[in-house]
């Protein structure tokens, strides 16, 4: 069934389920109504969000809420599970150059609490654990560890560490000294070349010193050589890992290329919760990748029906805002839609995931060049620059910027970006802590995000 | 033409009939907000046309504003507060640059261009720091009403530093100087420049004037100094702050019939 693009409540969507269902052919074994996940799992937050209509946009649901089950099915099938934490982007591609390896990011529980809600209590394991709510909600990952009751725990762990998230960091060490076995590999803070420096050009357009590059390389292939004794995978270690960047690109250009379908788009085609879970394929959700790159096909079909036939799940009148970050609720994508506001354009922390790897240059090179394109082992200044030639592409109105409650990188950097916004885009930048629930501010929250519609609109009508 | 704005704050529900001909407010009048906040805004409703003497047939449309707009069911259109105090201040005070209002729950800092527009604002994060709310906290701590607290602070000539900016911190703050003998007085004044110098870091140092002074906050006696002394620049008073959001309300309501 083909209906007009709009958004529908659980009750809504599990009675359109079937004949959704019913056009569609091979499907995926883990889809089901996402009532299900409510009752088996208490996922409570799902019962208080909007979701798009689209079968596509039901897949990727259904894509989000199974990765657990998904990853459990893998072990059982004989694959060995690698927990790939902090670096969002690099040791996925290692993983997809190798037979019988699957990676996941651990890290990816911090969504736990926000679609769960109250009902699993990771945050108040990780406070037993000393990670307390002066952490970044990334601590639910502790707790995953601990209670065993999420993912599997992985057969090998590696994190990232040096130039990345303080929180992070913590937690990690946290989790090592509790006797979990973390093979640790290091990257340093992003800098420019100085003049004498041999540099080079990162896929984001950054210049760095060659000597950066060259360190984390040799890190990587330290890495490489771990994982390939968890695999059976018997060729050179060029061909496999050339062989994992044209797979991860392959999801990166489709990411891409959806993503600019959506802000471009006279009209809105997506919303944009589904647009942020969509983008968190290219890191959170990289465990199955031949699967990822069927649900992007879908949602690029259904976009671009959408946009053939001038459907939008938002007036035509929205102001466009730029979204900074990712939220801690994600009913926060839907309040800002309620709030009148078109999210057309996102920086969340992991643009460096979406570019796409070189695949004309030696394959340890590109992907440590990848690695130091990260937002967060660099200056905040890099990130406003990305942001700003973003918001000029897409023309947005207004920029909102989300602090996570207890993430470091938000307290140092988020009013400093705020500030130069403001000052070279001259459109009005909001900058508000978003709570993992957003129960207790939600009349304050839609306050600011009401204010910056009527802001644009007075703008607009003079 | 004749509109009507309803302010419906956090401790306040204050409401406003506005006659549009004689650029006039007719009636005001103002509830303690409370549980059932739809009925509370209805009944102050019929109360302001009451006083006024109109009926409702008379009104040509209600813009509600306030953190409770949403629960004033009677409002032909709902506008945030930000809004709708840029628009009361520069009714009364055309060219204003900047406002600040501090009310029960929060306070807030807009920015306007020459024209008129808001281009900026800022508010407080979610705790009640530089909030009406925390000076009744100190003022229940010190014994006092909400005015006699500022009519106290007034005969301060030594403020005391009040170093805490949650309102938990700064209560145990108010007791440990109690303890020390430190007058009432210096307290309270400490406590209303505590909440002006929370209120200067809301603005990012950057203000341009003309400055206007305005919510429930404003009318605290020696807060309009303590805003002046901690902004170290000249900030006006509105004439009646409490009342400049509804104000504001019903100017909106007055365009959006004319649209």
């Amino acid at each position: 069934m083909i209906s007009n693009a709009c958004k529908f409540d659980l009750v809504s969507a599990d009675l359109a389920f079937d004949s959704l269902r019913s056009s569609q052919k091979n499907l995926s074994w883990y889809i089901r109504p996402l009532g299900e996940y409510l009752r088996n799992d208490n996922d409570l937050i799902l019962q208080e969000i909007d979701f798009d209509n689209s079968w596509a946009s039901i897949w990727l649901w259904n894509f989000l809420l199974s990765e657990n089950e998904r990853l459990r099915s893998a072990r059982n099938k004989g694959e060995k599970i690698i927990g790939c934490m902090k670096d969002l982007g690099t040791i996925p591609v290692m993983a997809y150059s190798l037979e019988n390896v699957r990676a996941f990011y651990p890290d990816g529980t911090w969504w736990t609490p926000c679609v769960m809600k109250l009902s699993d209590g990771l945050f108040f394991v990780s406070t037993t654990q000393g990670c307390d709510i002066s952490f970044c909600p990334v601590r639910a990952m502790l707790g995953a560890f601990i209670n065993e009751e999420h993912f599997p725990i992985p057969d090998l762990l590696i994190c990232s560490t040096g130039a990345v998230c303080d929180d992070f960091s913590a937690i990690s060490q946290r989790l090592y000294w509790l006797g979990y076995d973390i093979k640790w590999w290091e990257v340093p803070r992003r800098r420019c070349a100085e003049f004498h420096e041999e540099s080079v050009e990162l896929p984001s357009g950054l210049i760095v010193p060659r000597i950066q590059v060259d360190f984390i390389k040799s890190e990587l292939k330290r890495v490489f050589k771990i994982l390939r004794n968890f695999s059976r995978s018997a060729d050179s270690d060029i061909r496999l890992l050339s062989d994992g960047i044209r797979k991860a690109n392959q999801i990166r250009r489709m990411i891409m290329h959806l993503r600019n379908l959506i802000f471009s788009s006279r009209r809105c085609p997506l919303p944009a919760l589904e647009e942020l879970i969509m983008e968190m394929m290219a890191t959170h959700f990289c465990s199955d990748r031949e699967e990822c790159l069927l649900i992007l096909k879908a949602l690029t079909e259904e976009v671009e029906r959408r946009i053939s036939l001038g459907q939008s799940v938002l007036s035509e009148d929205c102001p466009k805002v730029y979204l900074v970050n990712p939220v801690s609720d994600i009913r926060m994508m839907n309040l800002i839609e309620d709030c009148g506001l078109r999210v057309c354009g996102t920086d969340f922390m992991f643009t460096h995931a979406l570019e796409l790897i070189p695949e004309d240059i030696d394959p340890f090179d590109a992907l440590a060049r990848m690695v130091l394109s990260d937002p967060m082992v660099g200056p905040a200044e890099d990130r406003c620059k990305h942001i700003i030639r973003e918001a000029l592409k897409y023309r947005v109105d207004a920029v909102v910027i989300v602090r996570i409650p207890g993430a470091s990188h938000c307290a140092w950097e988020c009013k400093s970006m705020s500030e130069k916004l403001k000052a070279i885009l001259r459109i009005p930048v909001l900058d508000v802590e978003v709570p993992t629930l957003v129960d207790s501010i939600e009349s304050t929250l839609k306050s600011r995000l009401e204010a910056i519609s009527e802001i644009v609109h007075a703008s607009k009508s003079i | 033409m004749i509109t009507v704005g309803i302010d419906a704050g956090s401790r306040m529900i204050k409401g406003v009939v506005f006659d549009w001909d004689t650029k006039k407010v007719i009636s005001k009048s103002s509830v303690l907000q409370g549980v059932d906040q739809t009925k509370l805004a209805r009944k102050l409703y019929d109360q302001i046309l009451d006083i006024a003497g109109i009926k409702a047939d008379d009104v040509a449309g209600v813009v509600a504003t306030g953190y409770g707009r949403t629960r004033v069911d009677f409002a032909n259109n709902i506008v945030t507060e930000i809004t709708c105090h840029a628009r009361g201040v520069l009714f009364y005070k055309p060219g204003t640059r900047s406002i600040i209002e501090i009310g029960g729950q929060d306070s807030k800092f807009i920015r306007l261009t020459r024209e008129g527009d808001i281009y900026d604002f800022a508010m407080n994060d979610r705790c009640a720091a530089g909030t009406g709310r925390f000076l009744e906290t100190a003022a229940e701590r010190l014994e006092l009403t909400i005015n006699s607290f500022g009519e106290k602070a007034l005969e301060s000539k030594n403020p005391a530093i009040i170093s805490s900016m949650c309102v938990v911190f700064a209560e145990t703050e108010i007791i440990s100087l109690l303890t020390s003998g430190v007058p009432v007085c210096d307290i309270a004044a400490g406590i209303e420049n505590s909440v002006a110098s929370r209120m200067v870091s809301l603005t990012g140092g950057k203000i341009d004037k003309p400055i206007v002074f305005t919510g429930g906050v404003a009318l605290i006696k020696g807060m309009h100094n303590a805003i002046s002394n901690a902004i170290k620049d000249n900030v006006e008073l509105m004439d009646d702050p409490l009342y400049t959001g509804a104000v504001g309300a019903a100017i909106i309501a007055v365009k959006m019939w004319k649209k």
